[in-house]
């Protein structure tokens, strides 16, 4: 064996046990977001109790949400009424929509939802990992469409860094689903995230119809001045793809298309699967 | 005049006002920055990781340096351009969130670091220079260019 492969086998090694090492890693932090945000989440509903009592005699003008809420209340836990708030309306079981929000109601995510840091700090792991993610994956884009790194071999580019982003990809698919699941409903319902899950799936489409295909002959182009047609139309199409979920994932956080913002157009209606009362129409 | 009158008086210019005003010209401007932030992150990273020994190897840590460059700085343009169009329309909200002025803190070490020192080992590195150095100063970078990010996403949590 020559020492060049017997070196990047050892790369490889020291590249499983980090993988390995990253993964106990994420599972400890789940185990104890699974332990503490419950205790977390008693302490804030004593406050946001009293909040809510505030609420109940001072808000005249809301009073009709606030009594509504506050009915609402008495039979379900706090956090889980806090989450209804977006669609008051309980979903006829066996739905997906029922799904999702007994999924909201139960008490990993009203924990997650109320917590003072989980939810906050899973979001910034989220935004840093999308540096390691999204900067790597359009540094390979900028490679394959001749805009950097020109002197480099490409599947030496993606030997390298490619790893490093399916580690990007499993910490946001992990922090993402994290953060899924403190906003069940809401996010399902959300066009945002409809369009982002969508576009996830182009990509990685995208992704597969590249490695099985036009990579396979990567020798062949590995220093070429231009690379071959379809690399670099798929350089672009994943530059296209991974921009548009970045943007529409910011975007989830904003409710302009909520189904509790009635009236929508039928459109967004029928988009977002919402089925707006006979009072909101 | 004081630095708080200053920031309300950012936070009353037209710039400002337009964009509190408006329901869609700060998410938009938001989602922008963040797309900088990936670019810029990518970059930095590709830098880094070749000084800790874990991206490409066998390129010289200068070489892509170069390569990084004109990505570093361009997107850290877009990103200050950005960034402050978003400061206008909140600055009086920033003066008083500790994280803005975390992030600043970071920012100007970061930008400070990298071209300066980070630079210079990267660029003496061909001269061999002892590659514990290199490893130093790409987990500094890491650590400066993760709490500007960290730091910024802060900022938008009260």
């Amino acid at each position: 064996m020559d020492p060049e492969t017997s070196k990047s086998g050892k790369n490889k090694f020291q590249m499983k046990h980090a993988l390995i090492g990253l993964f106990c890693l994420l599972t400890l932090v789940l185990c104890y977001l699974v332990t503490s945000p419950t205790e977390a989440a008693s302490r804030l509903q004593a406050s946001n109790e009293a909040a809510r009592q505030v609420h109940l005699i001072s808000s005249n003008s809301a009073s009709e949400k606030w009594t509504r809420l506050g009915e609402l209340g008495r039979h379900a836990p706090l956090g889980s009424m806090l989450l209804q708030d977006a669609n008051p309306v309980a979903q006829p079981p066996g739905s997906v929509l029922g799904f999702f929000q007994r999924m909201g109601d139960s008490s990993w995510s009203t924990g997650l939802h109320e917590s003072r840091y989980a939810y906050d700090l899973i979001e910034s792991v989220h935004v840093w990992a999308l540096c390691l993610f999204f900067g790597l994956a359009v540094l390979f884009d900028f490679r394959l469409l001749g805009w950097t790194m020109r002197s480099v071999p490409v599947s030496e580019v993606a030997r390298r860094l490619l790893p490093w982003t399916v580690v990007g990809f499993v910490i946001m698919v992990i922090s993402g689903t994290l953060l899924f699941s403190a906003i069940p409903l809401r996010s399902y319902q959300n066009i945002f995230f409809r369009a982002k899950m969508i576009m996830l799936l182009l990509a990685g489409l995208n992704v597969w119809i590249f490695h099985s295909g036009i990579y396979k002959r990567v020798d062949t182009w590995d220093l070429a001045e231009r690379a071959p047609k379809a690399a670099r139309v798929a350089g672009a199409l994943s530059l296209v793809l991974w921009v548009c979920i970045v943007l529409s994932g910011r975007m989830i956080a904003y409710n302009w298309f909520d189904c509790d913002r009635q009236p929508q157009p039928a459109i967004i209606n029928f988009l977002t699967s919402c089925v707006p009362t006979q009072a909101e129409r | 005049m004081s630095l708080l009158s200053l920031f309300q008086w950012c936070e009353q210019s037209g710039i400002g006002n337009a964009i509190r005003r408006s329901s869609w010209l700060f998410p938009v401007i938001e989602a922008i920055h963040l797309l900088g932030l990936g670019v810029i992150g990518g970059a930095v990273l590709l830098v880094d990781l070749r000084l800790l020994g874990l991206g490409l190897k066998r390129q010289s840590a200068a070489q892509l340096t170069r390569d990084a460059q004109p990505w570093i700085v361009g997107s850290l343009i877009l990103m200050i351009l950005t960034g402050g169009l978003l400061f206008l329309s909140e600055a009086t909200k920033c003066y008083y969130h500790d994280a803005f002025w975390f992030k600043m803190t970071c920012l100007f070490l970061a930008i400070v670091f990298t071209f300066t020192i980070q630079r210079k080992v990267t660029m003496a590195e061909e001269t061999r220079m002892s590659p514990g150095w290199g490893k130093v100063v790409a987990v500094v970078s890491v650590l400066l260019w993760s709490g500007v990010g960290i730091g910024g996403r802060w900022i938008g949590f009260s």
